[in-house]
C-alpha cells in the first residue's frame, strides 16, 4: 500500500539526469472521462464502471523525456459545477491542465472553454494548458467536430488532442506534449519532496509562477 | 423433514461477441437484467401462489431460481376430480391469477404440473415469475409455456407482441377439460409439432360447436359432458373462447356464479396420509424467508444441489471452442451446448442438515419472550457464537436463528419496541432484516407508501443528466445496483429527494448515500426513500445547500480536532506536511462513507453509524486513519495523499470498536457544530442551563485557528461531578495570575499563568515548574485549559499542549468565568 507512489512509476525512470515535478490539475464537466484518462496513463488500465469523483483524487505518474524524467503530480477533480469553488485549490499553482470534454456531447465542450477562461484568468499565467476531446472511440455519435475544437485551441494556444480511455488512443501522447511543453530548467535532488503537494494546496498568495518544477 | 423450496436452473441468453452500447461500455448481461427485474417477485405473498425465495446468478449467464414448493401437484394427482374439487381449483387459480395480473404479470406456463397442491389442499401457483422476469420471454432462447395449454393466438401472433392475462386463462380452459372430461391428458399420442396444429385447428370450431365440445367429442367424453352442469360448461366455454376479445380475464371469471353456486371451502384437493402432519418440526413455525436463510447458513447451496441432481452440468471448455473465428468476430461451428436449453426439472431442497444444526436449539428459543416493555427475556446470550467476532456471528446458524426469531417479534411490535430494537441492534443487526431494523433506528414511521407516490419522480428537470451520469458509477459491482431495474430505483429516489427537499440540490455523492438503502429495500421504494430522507438531516443536516462551503468546512475543522484531541502526535505531523482534511475527507463525510467502500462494509459501519449521533462519523475518521497511522507517521504529503487516493484496506469490526471507544471518553461539547441539526425532543433531556454554559457558534475562520477544540462549561462541570466520576477525569489547568486563581478556581486545578508560556518561541516548548509535572502526571485525563474569558492566550496554550505531544487538550469556552455561574470555584487547596 504504501509504495502505491512507487508503482506507479514506470520502469523508465532512471534517475539520470534532471528530475522535474510538476503539478498537473484535470479539469471538465462530470463523466467525460477524467479519471478514466488518469487511471490509463498511470495504470494502464480502463473501469467500465470508473467511480464518479468527489472532491478530487490525487495520483502521481513520470514519464522520460531524452535526458529529463519528468514526475507528474495529478489533481484529478470532481467534474459537477457544484464542486466549482473547490477547484481553485487545486488548479492554484498548478504548472499544467487537461480541461477535458467528450466528442459525444456538445455541452461539455462549452463547459470547458469556460474552464479555458477561468484558468486564463485565475491560474498561473505560464500554465500549460492542454484541451482533450475525449471518447474518441464514439466518434460514430460525435457531436463535438475536430476541427472546430482544433481551430478553438489554436486560437487559445492549447495543445489539443481527440483520446480515448477506452481505447488508449492518445492518452500518453497528451501528457507527453504537456511534458515537453513544460519549461524544465531547474534541477530537483530528490523527487517526491515533501512539501510538493502542500504548496499547491496553501498557495493562496497565487504568486507561484510556472517552471518553478523543483525545490 | 420435507423440503419446502426447490430449485430450478435456466440461462439467459448472451449477448454476442463484443457488443457495446451506444455509451461505447459493455451491455447489462440479460442475467443481470432478470436478476433486478425478478426482485419483485419475492414480495408476493398470496396462499395460492408459491413465494420465490431468491435468484441467483451463475457463471455464463445462468440464473437459479429459489422458490417455495410442494410435492403434490395437479398433475400427480391419481383421480381426476370431482365437482367440487373443479370449482375450487379453478377459484383458487383465478386469484392467484388475479393478484399476479394486478401486478401486470402474466404466467405463460400454467399446466398441471405448475400447479402445487399444499398439504391442507390449496392450490399454489408454481413457476409463475418466469415470463416476466425474462422479459416476457425475450432474455432467453427458449420459448416458455407448454403447447398442450398455449392459447391459439400464442402461436398465431409474432412472439414479439406480449402476451396478456387471457393466455393463462385459456390454459386454465385446457386444464378444467382434462378434469371435467376425466382425461389425464388431452391428446396424449401427439407429438409436439401436431400438438401444435391440433391447438390452431380448434379455431375452425363455430359457435355451434364449442371448442369445449369439440374436445369432448373427440376424445369420446360426450356422455360426461352431456352430464356435466350448466355452469361448469358455461365456465369452461368461456375461457376456451377463441378470440381473446371474448374470452373473460381471471377478475371477471371470478364474479361468474358458479362460485356461489358451490361451497367448496372445505373441501381439500389432495387427501395426505395423517402421518405427515405429525412430524411438523417447530421450524415449520418460521416464515420461509427466514427457513431459507437459514438454510444456507448451514451450508445449504443451490448450485451445488441443482449440480449434484445433474441439472448444472460443466463441459470441459475445450469442447466449447468455436471451429472458425472470423476476423469481424463472428464465431462458426460452434456445438450447441445441450444444457443451455431449457430444462425446468426442479429440484426440491432438503431442510435435513439445517434441521440437525439447530437439533440442539431448545422449543423456548423459536418464541422468545418479550415483556410489555420490550424486554427481551430469552436471548441470544445463550449461544455459543455471542462472542464471536461479527464475520462469524453473522454465518453462525444457530446464533443468527435467535436473532432472527428476535428481531422479527420486535419489528413486528415497532415503534413501541423501539428502544429494544435499539439495544439489540448494539450487539448486532441480523442481516435478513437489516433493511427494517434501519428503518426503526431511523425512526421511519407513518404512510411512508402514501408520501412517497404523492412525490414527483418523473418530471424532468435539469439535475437529470447529473443524476443518470452517476447512477450508472455507483457500486455497479453488485448485481442489484447494476440492474435495469436498479437504475431504475435510482434515479426516482434520487429525483423524489431532490423534488421533497426544495432547499438542497443534488451533489455528486447522494447517489453513493442512496445505494446502501436502495440495496436493503430493492423492493421498496418508498422504503429506501423514507429511510434516505430520515438519514440525511440526521448526520448531513445542510450538507447538501447549494452553497455548502461553510457546513463541510466546519464540519472538517472540527475532524481536524477531534484528532488533535485524540492522537497528538499524528495530528502534529499531518499538520507538519499539511495533510489536510481537505484534501481526503470530503467523499468521506459528505457520503458518510458509502463512497469509499463497497456494500458489505458500509452495511456493517452504518449498523454502528445509525446508533450514533452525528458526531460519531467524526471518530470514524479517526478511526480509519489511525489503522494507517504507522504509514502516515512515516510518509510524506505525497505518500499520504496517495494511500487516501482509493481508501486502502480498512478493518471495518477494529474501526467501529475504536471509534465507540473514542466517541464515549469525548465530551460532546467538543464537536459541537453550528451547523448540526438542533437536538430535537429526544435530546433535551438533560436540564437547561445557563446559555453561557452551553457551546456557542464559532466563525469557520475562527475553528480553523484553533487546534484544540472547545468545551463546555456544562461539560466541564458534568466532569467535575465527583458523585458521577469519584476518580476524576479531568484536570483544569487555570492559565489566570496567580492572584485571581487564588480567589477561586475550580477544585483540582493547577494554575501556570500564561506568563509562563513564551509564546513567541518557533518550536514551543512546556515551561519547567512543578505545576508542568503534575500535568504530565495526569496525561490521559481531559485536559481543560481556561483562561479569563475567551483568552487567545488559553488557545495558544492549549496549541503548546498538543505540540508537546499532550492528549485530550481543550479549552474551555468562554473562560474560567462560566464556572463563576455554577458557583463552583472554590479557593484551591495547596497541592
Ligand atoms: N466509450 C468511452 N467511455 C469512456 C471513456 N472515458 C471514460 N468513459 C466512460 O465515461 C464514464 C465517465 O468517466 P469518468 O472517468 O468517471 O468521468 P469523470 O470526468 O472523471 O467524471 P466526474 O468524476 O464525475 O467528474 C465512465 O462510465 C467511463 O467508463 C472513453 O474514452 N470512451
Ligand atoms: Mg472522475
Amino acid at each position: 500500500m504504501a509504495n502505491r507512489g512507487g508503482a506507479a512509476q514506470r520502469p523508465n525512470s532512471q534517475t539520470q539526469g534532471k528530475i522535474c515535478q510538476f503539478k498537473l490539475v484535470l479539469l471538465g464537466e462530470s463523466a467525460v472521462g477524467k479519471s478514466s484518462l488518469v487511471l490509463r496513463f498511470v495504470k494502464g488500465q480502463f473501469h467500465e464502471y470508473q467511480e464518479s469523483t468527489i472532491g478530487a483524487a490525487f495520483l502521481t505518474q513520470t514519464v522520460c523525456l531524452e535526458d529529463t524524467t519528468v514526475k507528474f503530480e495529478i489533481w484529478d477533480t470532481a467534474g459537477q459545477e457544484r464542486y466549482h469553488s473547490l477547484a481553485p485549490m487545486y488548479y492554484r499553482g498548478a504548472q499544467a491542465a487537461i480541461i477535458v470534454y467528450d466528442i459525444t456531447n456538445m455541452d461539455s465542450f462549452g463547459r470547458a472553454k469556460v474552464w479555458v477562461k477561468e484558468l486564463q484568468r485565475q491560474a498561473s499565467p505560464n500554465i500549460v494548458i492542454a484541451l482533450a476531446g475525449n471518447k474518441a472511440d464514439l466518434a460514430n455519435s460525435r457531436a463535438v467536430e475536430c476541427d472546430e475544437a482544433q481551430a478553438y485551441a489554436d486560437e487559445n494556444g492549447l495543445l489539443f488532442m481527440e483520446t480515448s480511455a477506452k481505447t488508449a488512443k492518445n492518452v500518453n501522447e497528451i501528457f507527453l506534449a504537456i511534458a515537453k511543453k513544460l519549461p524544465k530548467n531547474e534541477q530537483v535532488s530528490g523527487a517526491g519532496s515533501a512539501n510538493q503537494g502542500r504548496r499547491l494546496v496553501e498557495s493562496d498568495s497565487s504568486a507561484k509562477t510556472a517552471g518553478n518544477c523543483c525545490k | 423433514m420435507e423440503p419446502r423450496f426447490a430449485g430450478m436452473t435456466f440461462f439467459a441468453t448472451s449477448h454476442a461477441g463484443d457488443v457495446c452500447g451506444t455509451n461505447g461500455l459493455p451491455l447489462t448481461p440479460n442475467s443481470i437484467t432478470i436478476y433486478g427485474r425478478s426482485q419483485i417477485l419475492r414480495t408476493f405473498s398470496h396462499p395460492n401462489l408459491c413465494t420465490y425465495l431468491d435468484i441467483i446468478r451463475g457463471k455464463h449467464e445462468r440464473t437459479m431460481i429459489v422458490s417455495e414448493f410442494h410435492a403434490q401437484t395437479l398433475a400427480l394427482l391419481q383421480e381426476p376430480l370431482p365437482l367440487l374439487g373443479i370449482v375450487k381449483l379453478c377459484h383458487q387459480t383465478l386469484t392467484a391469477l388475479s393478484y399476479i395480473n394486478s401486478h401486470d404479470i402474466v404466467h405463460r406456463c400454467l399446466a398441471p404440473d405448475n400447479i402445487m397442491i399444499n398439504a391442507k389442499g390449496n392450490v399454489k401457483l408454481f413457476n409463475y415469475g418466469l415470463y416476466y422476469m425474462t422479459g416476457k420471454g425475450s432474455d432467453v432462447s427458449f420459448p416458455i409455456g407448454n403447447p398442450r395449454y398455449m392459447a391459439p393466438e400464442v402461436f398465431l401472433v409474432d412472439s414479439q407482441i406480449a402476451s396478456g392475462p387471457k393466455v393463462d386463462v385459456w390454459s386454465l380452459g385446457i386444464i378444467l377439460t382434462e378434469q371435467a372430461l376425466g382425461v389425464e391428458q388431452l391428446w396424449p399420442e401427439l407429438k409436439l409439432a401436431q400438438l401444435m396444429r391440433k391447438v390452431l385447428s380448434l379455431i375452425n370450431c363455430n359457435s355451434d360447436t364449442s371448442v369445449f365440445s369439440r374436445i369432448a367429442r373427440e376424445h369420446s367424453c360426450w356422455s360426461k359432458y352431456e352430464s356435466l352442469p350448466q355452469s361448469l360448461v358455461h365456465l369452461i366455454n368461456s375461457c376456451l373462447q377463441l378470440n381473446p376479445l371474448d374470452r373473460p380475464t381471471p377478475k371477471e371469471l371470478l364474479e361468474f356464479p358458479i362460485f356461489k353456486e358451490y361451497s367448496f371451502d372445505e373441501y381439500s384437493l389432495a387427501e395426505r396420509p395423517d402421518t405427515l402432519v405429525e412430524t411438523t418440526h417447530h421450524l415449520n413455525s418460521l416464515p420461509l424467508q427466514e427457513l431459507y436463510y437459514l438454510w444456507r447458513l448451514a451450508g445449504g447451496d443451490v448450485q451445488s444441489e441443482l449440480k449434484k441432481q445433474g441439472l448444472i452440468r460443466t463441459m470441459p471448455p475445450i469442447l466449447s471452442v468455436p471451429r472458425l473465428v472470423l476476423l469481424e468476430g463472428s464465431v462458426l461451428g460452434k456445438r450447441r451446448d445441450q444444457t443451455s436449453l431449457l430444462d425446468l426439472k426442479i429440484i426440491p431442497l432438503s431442510l435435513e442438515s439445517l434441521r440437525n444444526r439447530l437439533a440442539p436449539v431448545p422449543v423456548s428459543a423459536y418464541y422468545p419472550l418479550i415483556t410489555t416493555k420490550s424486554d427481551v427475556l430469552n436471548d441470544a446470550e445463550e449461544c455459543d457464537a455471542a462472542d464471536l467476532p461479527l464475520i462469524i456471528r453473522e454465518r453462525d446458524t444457530e446464533y443468527q436463528f435467535r436473532r432472527v426469531v428476535l428481531f422479527r417479534r420486535l419489528l413486528e411490535g415497532y415503534p413501541h419496541t423501539k428502544s429494544a430494537i435499539v439495544r439489540e441492534a448494539r450487539k448486532d443487526i441480523p442481516p435478513l432484516y437489516r433493511g427494517r431494523v434501519w428503518a426503526a433506528l431511523l425512526e421511519v414511521e407513518g404512510d411512508i407508501e402514501a408520501h412517497y407516490r404523492e412525490t414527483d419522480k418523473e418530471t424532468p428537470t435539469h439535475t437529470d443528466r447529473q443524476i443518470e451520469v452517476d447512477i450508472p458509477r455507483c457500486h455497479q459491482y453488485d448485481e442489484l445496483l447494476s440492474s435495469r431495474d436498479g437504475h431504475r430505483k435510482f434515479k426516482r429516489v434520487l429525483k423524489a429527494w431532490v423534488e421533497r427537499n426544495p432547499q438542497y440540490v443534488y451533489w455528486q455523492g447522494l447517489d453513493s448515500l442512496c445505494a446502501p438503502f436502495i440495496y436493503l429495500n430493492f423492493n421498496n421504494e418508498a422504503m429506501a426513500f423514507a429511510c434516505l430522507s430520515a438519514f440525511i438531516p440526521k448526520y448531513l443536516h445542510r450538507f447538501f445547500l447549494k452553497d455548502n462551503s461553510a457546513v463541510i468546512r466546519e464540519y472538517l475543522a472540527k475532524f481536524t480536532h477531534v484528532i488533535a484531541f485524540h492522537d497528538p502526535d499524528l495530528s502534529n505531523h499531518l499538520q507538519e506536511i499539511g495533510f489536510i482534511p481537505e484534501l481526503f475527507a470530503i467523499p468521506w463525510f459528505l457520503t458518510m462513507f458509502s463512497h469509499v467502500f463497497p456494500l458489505p462494509k458500509i452495511l456493517h459501519l452504518w449498523d454502528q453509524l445509525l446508533l450514533g449521533d452525528a458526531s460519531f462519523p467524526l471518530y470514524v475518521g479517526l478511526a480509519i486513519l489511525q489503522q494507517h497511522r504507522d504509514t502516515l507517521l512515516s510518509s510524506g504529503f505525497n505518500e499520504c495523499i496517495l494511500l487516501f487516493s482509493d481508501l486502502p484496506e480498512v478493518d471495518i469490526e477494529r474501526c467501529l470498536s475504536d471509534s465507540v471507544a473514542f466517541y464515549c471518553c469525548t465530551p460532546r461539547s467538543t464537536t459541537f457544530r453550528q451547523h448540526e441539526r438542533c437536538p430535537s425532543k429526544a435530546g433535551l433531556k438533560n436540564k437547561p442551563c445557563h446559555p453561557d454554559l452551553e457551546m456557542s457558534a464559532q466563525t469557520v475562520a475562527e475553528l480553523q485557528a484553533e487546534s484544540c477544540p472547545r468545551i463546555s462549561g456544562a461539560d466541564l462541570l458534568d466532569l467535575l461531578d465527583s458523585s458521577k466520576f469519584p476518580r476524576p477525569k479531568v484536570m483544569v489547568i487555570d492559565i489566570r495570575s496567580p492572584e485571581l486563581y487564588n480567589v477561586g478556581s475550580a477544585p483540582g486545578s493547577i494554575n501556570i499563568p500564561h506568563s509562563r508560556f513564551d509564546l513567541t518561541q518557533e518550536i514551543p516548548q512546556l515551561p519547567s515548574c512543578p505545576e508542568v509535572n503534575i500535568l504530565l502526571q495526569n496525561r490521559g485525563k481531559i485536559l481543560v485549559v481556561a483562561g479569563q474569558g475567551d483568552s487567545p492566550c488559553a488557545i495558544q496554550i492549549a496549541q503548546i499542549f498538543l505540540r508537546n505531544g499532550l492528549p485530550k487538550v481543550c479549552v474551555l469556552h468562554r473562560g474560567i468565568d462560566v464556572l463563576q455561574l455554577a458557583n463552583l470555584l472554590t479557593k484551591p487547596t495547596a497541592i
